[in-house]
């Protein structure tokens, strides 16, 4: 080699010369590495942007809600809606009443054939009974006529208002298309509330009256009370006593507030806010008032992702653990594949599978004698949340099994290798230091794998029953045997079906942009704690 | 005994054995014939070497000559690699053979602890971290564990540095301090034989010099066996020495003689420094 340089210096040749510049071929002036840089940085740029514009349109799409849901509940009040609600109130709650009377009813129909006393004679003996709880519900039925023909009023009065509205808006529509002549065609006549409201609140002193009537027969029927055959039973009928007492003592209240009640109190812009954030009720195109809380949704999504994460933690962490510690080669090559196909499968044919296998074959195991000792076995319901929360399960498999396996995949080798080095058995390795050096990093995976359920729609929509009610938390676990509607479930469900821009639209965006945080503050969490972990591994 | 190259017995030795024996030295750990394997290679042929009791053995060699791997050997941490496995020949620590059927290599790793190249503390406290050999042996008795911790941390001349935080991290103390609460972690079980890989490669001169120093104190207990890459380290420390080149021993021996008058010219080229 030296001899080739001397000679090429020698001669002059222009290898010789100190050779860094390069002609470059340009595109738009860029060169190629510059042109590269311009791409990926445009697709990334195009990602954030996508991102902001849709939380952008879910703000703005939904925070409208808000107002429609204010004047939705002044009209509420206006038409005096409200007012006959409070008196409604009151027949509902003697309709629990005497549901509890029914329910002490069965029991003691159920103890009285236990014995081996047949249908004729049962019925023989509870008819004093019988006579007392018809006499009972009967005296109801004088607030409950009132109640119907209030309800009448109000309806007229808020269609009529409604209507008035809608026309409004028609003729308003008309004026602005420069179409006079059809615009002055519709008559519009203002409702004036103040006057329309008196065919509901003058009955005030009538209600006193029946309320009067209804609260002394009331006393009067649970003076004596029958005495069961049963005797067990007895003390129930005593608090049941207690229970109608109780019931009594809001009347007064009940009144004064049907009296301080005034349809024109202004609706305050937080009680827009907490009907929803609080509303225990989700009930939309009813013909007396829409109800959009999202209580009951969120409580059905809490629900199936609980039961979901209960049945897909230990299966996600245990699988991550085995594969990544115990299995051979041979069985990594096939459980890992097998796992993550999981997450390959269509949610929708998931959900196919639970209606048409999985909720069957759970209703079967719960009517299966053995296991009647498990609360809330055996159920009739074959779409349920639990059917929704196993489903739910599988798909949230895949994430934890991943994720955490990573996590325990990134375990320094020496603390393994120390571990076993003093000693420790391949059980206590795992258990003393694998896991606890990999929890955060586990504990990130089960909150996307929460994350995952709760964002997930098709399987939920197709399993979960799609009742929205907040189930009954008073029989303890048998909740979660009951069928519940989720976030995710009703939009779905239900935009498809609502006017673009009405106030059902804006709840259903609302509901989206709850998911929206929801599912931001996981994986802010899930970050954080990762990031927490890598500081404490060094 | 504490330091047998200063004997004249190591200057007429032939075969390291008997050369051992002759200074009173029992053997602990005989291996025979042994050739070992990764998989379809053959990492260790046919290695044949007696290392006494309550002394310093170093292993030495160029990367990859497979010190190292005999040296997992010995507690079978090699197990834990998949592939692996023994296919000619016995390692015998008191006459024992550990390859043996019914060896639990659970029990042999309690009496055959070992010190990895790079310190490796758990993610735990001090106190936790010497106590944990015991804790998974199921002691609980916190008198005894109190005890432990403070002897173990006085044997590896760590005590004085750390009694004021044995409850905080492991991991906050520095290198040095890693390495010697990584050997404090490894007597507290009291096995008889210490392996290390490697203890001070990642260490600065002042903390190797404690090392070392610790070295010469433990071998009073313990039978040490070591791989170094440092010449230097394996002159200081040890009192015997085996080199090995491409997975075979090449020669082993009193280290005086390995350094000053080796027999094997390999030996002598990879001791004086030319290859290596």
């Amino acid at each position: 080699m030296p001899p080739d340089i001397n000679t090429a210096a020698d001669t002059g040749e222009p290898s010789s010369k100190f050779a860094i510049q390069k002609k470059r071929t340009r595109l738009f002036g860029l060169t190629l590495d510059e042109t590269i840089r311009v791409f990926f940085g445009g697709n990334a740029l195009v990602a954030v942007i996508v991102l902001a514009l849709i939380t952008f349109f879910l703000f703005r799409e939904g925070s409208q809600f808000f107002g429609q849901n204010r004047d939705s509940l002044r009209t509420y009040r206006l038409a005096g809606l409200e007012y006959v609600d409070i008196i409604r109130q009151q027949e509902e709650d003697h309709t629990a009443l005497t549901r509890y009377l029914f329910d002490i009813r069965l029991k003691a129909v159920v103890q009285l054939t236990e014995q081996g006393i047949d249908a004729a004679e049962i019925n023989r003996r509870l008819a004093a009974f019988d006579a007392f709880s018809e006499r009972y519900s009967d005296t109801i039925v004088p607030i409950r006529g009132l109640v119907f023909e209030l309800t009448e009023v109000a309806t007229d009065i808020k269609t009529r208002y409604n209507e008035n509205e809608d026309y409004k808006v028609a003729r308003k529509n008309f004026l602005a298309a420069g179409m006079k002549a059809e615009a002055d065609e519709i008559t519009i006549k203002d409702l004036d509330f103040a006057k329309e409201i008196v065919a509901i609140t003058g009955t005030v002193s009538a209600y006193e009256q029946i309320n009067n009537e209804y609260a002394d027969a009331l006393k009067a029927s649970v003076t004596v009370l029958p005495t069961l055959p049963v005797a067990s039973l007895q003390p129930r009928l005593e608090r049941f006593r207690e229970l109608t007492r109780e019931y009594l003592a809001t009347f007064p209240g009940r009144l004064a507030t049907l009296k301080a009640w005034d349809n024109n109190a202004p609706v305050k812009w937080t009680e827009a806010f907490t009907q929803f954030i609080f509303g225990t009720r989700w009930l939309t195109a009813s013909f007396w008032q829409d109800w959009y809380g999202i209580i009951p949704l969120f409580v059905g999504s809490l629900m199936i992702s609980c039961i979901a994460l209960f049945i897909a933690v230990p299966l996600g962490v245990g699988a991550a653990i085995y594969v990544n510690q115990i299995a051979s080669p041979m069985e990594q090559r096939l459980i890992k594949p097998a796992i993550e196909f999981i997450s390959a499968i269509p949610s929708v044919v998931l959900g196919f599978f639970g209606i048409a296998v999985l909720g069957q074959a759970l209703r079967a195991l719960s009517q299966w004698e053995a296991l009647s000792w498990v609360p809330g076995f055996p159920y009739s319901e074959r779409l349920n949340a639990l059917t929704a929360g196993c489903l739910l399960a599988l798909i949230a498999v895949p994430t934890i099994f991943t994720l955490a396996e990573d996590a325990i995949n990134n375990v320094p080798r020496a603390f393994k290798e120390a571990s076993f080095a003093l000693g420790a058995s391949r059980m206590q390795t795992i258990v003393r230091i694998i896991v606890p050096a990999s929890l955060s990093g586990i504990v990130s995976a089960v909150l996307l794998g929460l994350g995952r359920v709760m964002g997930e729609t098709m399987v939920v929509l197709l399993c979960a029953g799609n009742r929205i009610a907040i189930p009954d938390f008073t029989a303890g676990f048998t909740a979660f045997l009951q069928p519940v509607h989720t976030m995710t479930g009703i939009i779905a469900q239900e935009m498809g079906e609502v006017v673009r821009g009405g106030i059902h639209y804006r709840a259903l965006f609302v509901v989206g942009l709850v998911l929206f945080f929801i599912a931001l503050l996981l994986n802010f969490l899930a970050q954080k704690i990762v990031r927490k972990y890598r500081i404490s591994i060094g | 005994m504490d330091t047998p190259s200063a004997t004249p017995a190591s200057r007429t030795f032939n075969v390291p054995a008997t050369a051992t024996s002759a200074e009173g030295a029992q053997t602990l750990i005989e291996i025979d014939n042994f050739d070992f394997y990764y998989g379809a290679k053959q990492a260790l042929f046919d290695i044949n070497i007696r290392i006494a009791d309550k002394r310093v053995t170093a292993f030495i060699g160029p990367s990859g000559c497979g010190k190292s791997t005999l040296l997992r050997c010995l507690n079978r941490m090699n197990d834990l690699i998949d592939g692996t496995s023994v296919k000619r020949g016995s390692v015998k620590i008191r006459s024992i053979d550990i390859n043996g059927r019914d060896v639990d290599s659970i029990e042999l790793r309690k009496r055959v602890g070992m010190v990895f190249q790079k310190s490796n503390p758990f993610p735990k406290s001090i106190y936790e971290n010497i106590i944990y050999g015991l804790r998974i042996q199921g002691v609980k008795s916190k008198s005894r564990l109190d005890e432990v911790v403070e002897k173990s941390l006085r044997g590896a001349a760590l005590w004085d540095e750390v009694k004021d935080r044995l409850h905080e991290s492991g991991l906050g103390l520095s290198g040095g301090q890693q390495q010697r609460l990584c050997i404090a972690r490894t007597i507290a079980v009291e096995p008889e034989v210490i392996l290390m890989d490697e203890p001070c490669s990642a260490l600065d001169p002042i903390a190797t010099a404690k090392v070392e120093e610790l070295i010469h104190e433990l071998k009073k207990q313990y039978t040490i066996i070591i791989v170094t890459h440092s010449m230097q380290q394996a002159a200081r420390c040890s009192d015997q020495t085996a080199f090995f080149y491409m997975g075979k021993l090449i020669e082993f021996g009193e280290t005086r003689d390995i350094f000053m008058n080796p027999k094997n010219p390999q030996t002598e080229a990879y001791v004086s420094g030319r290859f290596g």
